[in-house]
C-alpha cells in the first residue's frame, strides 16, 4: 500500500515537472517596447524632396531588426477597423491602399502583426527601432524609397492618434503600426499600438 | 521720361499683386476636423459667404462620391456651415469646394476618412503556456502534499514500533 502511494506521488511530481517545463517553454515572448525617445512626431522637419508618383509598394526592409517582408494591400474591415494581413501569413505586412503610396506627399501606412499563435510575427521587433534607423520600401515601379525613423511611440488603442497616422502632410512620411504594451487575457488583445514615425530621406 | 519706363514697373507690380492675392483671399473653405474615422462628422464652413445672399453649396468629391451639401447654419466665426456625416464613406481623401449663395466660389479644402481606432495586430494564443503551467503547478503541489502525508505516516509507524 505504501509502495503504491510512493509511486503515485512520484508520478504526480514527474508529470507536474513536465507540464511546468512545457508551460514555461510555451509562454510567449514579450515584444520590445519603445523607450519614448526622439522628438514628438509632429515637430519633425522633413527634408525637401520632390514627391514621387503613386506606385504600389511591394516589399519593406528594416535592416536594424532584420525585417524583409512582402507587402499586401489592406483597407478596413466591415466594422471600419484597419485590416491586417491574414494570421496564417505572419511574415507578411500590409499597406493601407486607400492612403498614399510610400514616396508620395503625405503619410503612407504599413501594418503588421507583432505575433501569431506560433510565435513572433513580422513586426515583433518594431519597438526596438530608434530615431535614425532606416526603412526601405521597394515599389512596383522598381524604385526604392528610403525613410529615416523620427520617433517610436506606444499609444493606447482607445486613443489612437488618427491625425498623426493618416493626416495630410506636405512631405513624404511613413507610419508602421503593430501591437504592443500589456496583453489583456480577457480580450485576447494587446492594449496598445506601437507606431513608428519616419520621413523620406532618399 | 518715356511712358514705357513708367508702365513696366507698374505692370510688374500689378502682376505680382495678382499672384499674391488669391492665396490670401480665396482659400476660405475649411473642414474640421481634417481627419475623421469613418462614421464621424465633419463641419464644412465657407467663411466668406454672406448669409444674406442665400445658402452656400458645398460640392464634395472623393473616391466614390460626388454630392452637394447645402449649408444649414450661420457659423459663429462668420460665413455658412454644414455638418457632413461620413457613415458609409469609402476610406480616402475628399475635396470640398464651396460656392456662396450669390454664385461666387469660396475656395476648397480636403479631409480624410480613416479606419476606426487602432490596429488589432496581435495574433498570439490568448492562453499561451499559462494553462499548461497552471496544471503542472497543481500536480507538483499535489505530489508535495502526498509526500508529506507519506512521510508523516512513516514517522508515526516508526514511533509505534519503538513503543
Amino acid at each position: 500500500m505504501r509502495g503504491l502511494g510512493r509511486l503515485l506521488v512520484t508520478l504526480l511530481a514527474v508529470a507536474g515537472l513536465a507540464l511546468v517545463g512545457v508551460g514555461l517553454a510555451r509562454l510567449p515572448a514579450r515584444p520590445p517596447q519603445p523607450d519614448g525617445t526622439g522628438p514628438p512626431p509632429q515637430l519633425v522637419t522633413a527634408p525637401s524632396l520632390p514627391p514621387l508618383l503613386r506606385a504600389d509598394p511591394v516589399e519593406v526592409r528594416i535592416p536594424r531588426i532584420g525585417v524583409r517582408a512582402p507587402l499586401v494591400p489592406v483597407a478596413a474591415d466591415r466594422a471600419g477597423a484597419l485590416e491586417v494581413p491574414p494570421l496564417d501569413r505572419p511574415g507578411v505586412a500590409g499597406w493601407y491602399r486607400p492612403g498614399v503610396s510610400p514616396g508620395e506627399s503625405g503619410n503612407a501606412v504599413l501594418v503588421g502583426h507583432v505575433d501569431a499563435p506560433d510565435g513572433p510575427a513580422v513586426f515583433f521587433e518594431l519597438g526596438r527601432l530608434r530615431p535614425g534607423d532606416t526603412v526601405h520600401i521597394a515599389r512596383a515601379d522598381a524604385t526604392v524609397v528610403r525613410f529615416a525613423v523620427d520617433a517610436v511611440e506606444a499609444y493606447p488603442k482607445e486613443s489612437f492618434p488618427t491625425d498623426l497616422v493618416y493626416g495630410p502632410g506636405t512631405a513624404a512620411g511613413l507610419r508602421l503600426i503593430t501591437c504592443g504594451g500589456r496583453f489583456d487575457q480577457g480580450s485576447g488583445e494587446y492594449v496598445d499600438n506601437v507606431i513608428v514615425f519616419a520621413t523620406r530621406t532618399a | 521720361m518715356k511712358a514705357t519706363q513708367v508702365l513696366v514697373p507698374v505692370a510688374s507690380g500689378i502682376a505680382l499683386g495678382a499672384l499674391l492675392l488669391p492665396g490670401t483671399a480665396l482659400a476660405d473653405t475649411t473642414v474640421s476636423p481634417s481627419t475623421t474615422p469613418v462614421g464621424g462628422t465633419v463641419v464644412l464652413t465657407a467663411t466668406n459667404c454672406n448669409p444674406n445672399s442665400g445658402d452656400a453649396i458645398f460640392h464634395v468629391t472623393g473616391p466614390d462620391r460626388d454630392q452637394n451639401v447645402r449649408s444649414t447654419t450661420a457659423a459663429a466665426s462668420g460665413g455658412l456651415s454644414a455638418e457632413l456625416f461620413t457613415a458609409g464613406f469609402t476610406l480616402g481623401t475628399y475635396t470640398v469646394a464651396a460656392t456662396c449663395g450669390d454664385g461666387t466660389p469660396d475656395g476648397s479644402a480636403t479631409f480624410t476618412v480613416t479606419p476606426i481606432g487602432g490596429a488589432q495586430a496581435g495574433g498570439r494564443d490568448g492562453t499561451g503556456g499559462g494553462g499548461t503551467l497552471a496544471v503542472g503547478a497543481t500536480l507538483l503541489v499535489t505530489s508535495l502534499g502526498g509526500a508529506v502525508i507519506l512521510a508523516r505516516r512513516r514517522r508515526h509507524a516508526a514511533q509505534a514500533a519503538t513503543l
